[in-house]
């Protein structure tokens, strides 16, 4: 039942964007280089990016492990 | 050529294909990882459509891989965390089947 149900969303969301009129020309022959994908992350000029989001998704990965070694290490003091 | 269809068709098999996981898999590392297909599912979206920019808008605009960037990170962020509650209920219930662990109370 639920395997169907999988299937009919697949096939609703394939419908759906086979209804959608897609320019053909394909994708970017240029894809972005490494250098444009920094500026568009930390930003160019005068603006900031995304540079405070990096540093607080790095923040969150510190979390995250500490986090994981403090929940993996608790049944040990016991 | 590979047209964006394609790419979004691809995204929305895996996307069905990780709920499925999630859905009707009892093991918790199953579906933990039914999680990461549908987060991949989301990450092709936003390469695809960053790489048809320039066709859809005429301008090159990288934002989208930025974005799979901070959703790789995420995810991770999200195993390591799920990884580890895990560990701490296999100690406590000797299981991790989703349909035995039914309550939260420690």
């Amino acid at each position: 039942m639920r395997g169907l149900a999988m299937v009919a969303l697949a096939l609703l969301f394939i419908s759906a964007i086979l209804s959608v009129h897609w320019p053909h020309q394909g994708q970017d022959s240029n894809p972005p280089t490494n250098e444009e994908v920094a500026r568009s992350l930390f930003g160019q000029g005068g603006s900031s990016g995304f540079a405070l989001i990096m540093f607080l998704i790095g923040l969150l990965l510190l979390v995250a492990l500490l986090g994981g070694v403090f929940l993996a290490k608790e049944e040990e003091k016991k | 050529m590979i047209t964006i269809e394609y790419w979004l068709i691809l995204s929305s098999l895996l996307l069905a294909i990780g709920a499925y996981g999630v859905l009707t898999r009892k093991n918790a590392i199953v579906v933990l990882m039914s999680i990461e297909i549908m987060l991949n599912a989301a990450n092709i979206n936003l390469v695809a459509f960053s790489s048809f920019h320039v066709t859809l808008h005429g301008t090159r605009d990288p934002s989208g891989m930025v974005f799979a960037l901070f959703s790789i990170a995420i995810a991770a962020a999200e195993v390591a965390v799920g990884l580890a509650i895990l560990l701490s209920v296999y100690r406590r219930y000797k299981t991790i089947d989703v349909d035995k662990i039914n309550i939260l109370r420690w």
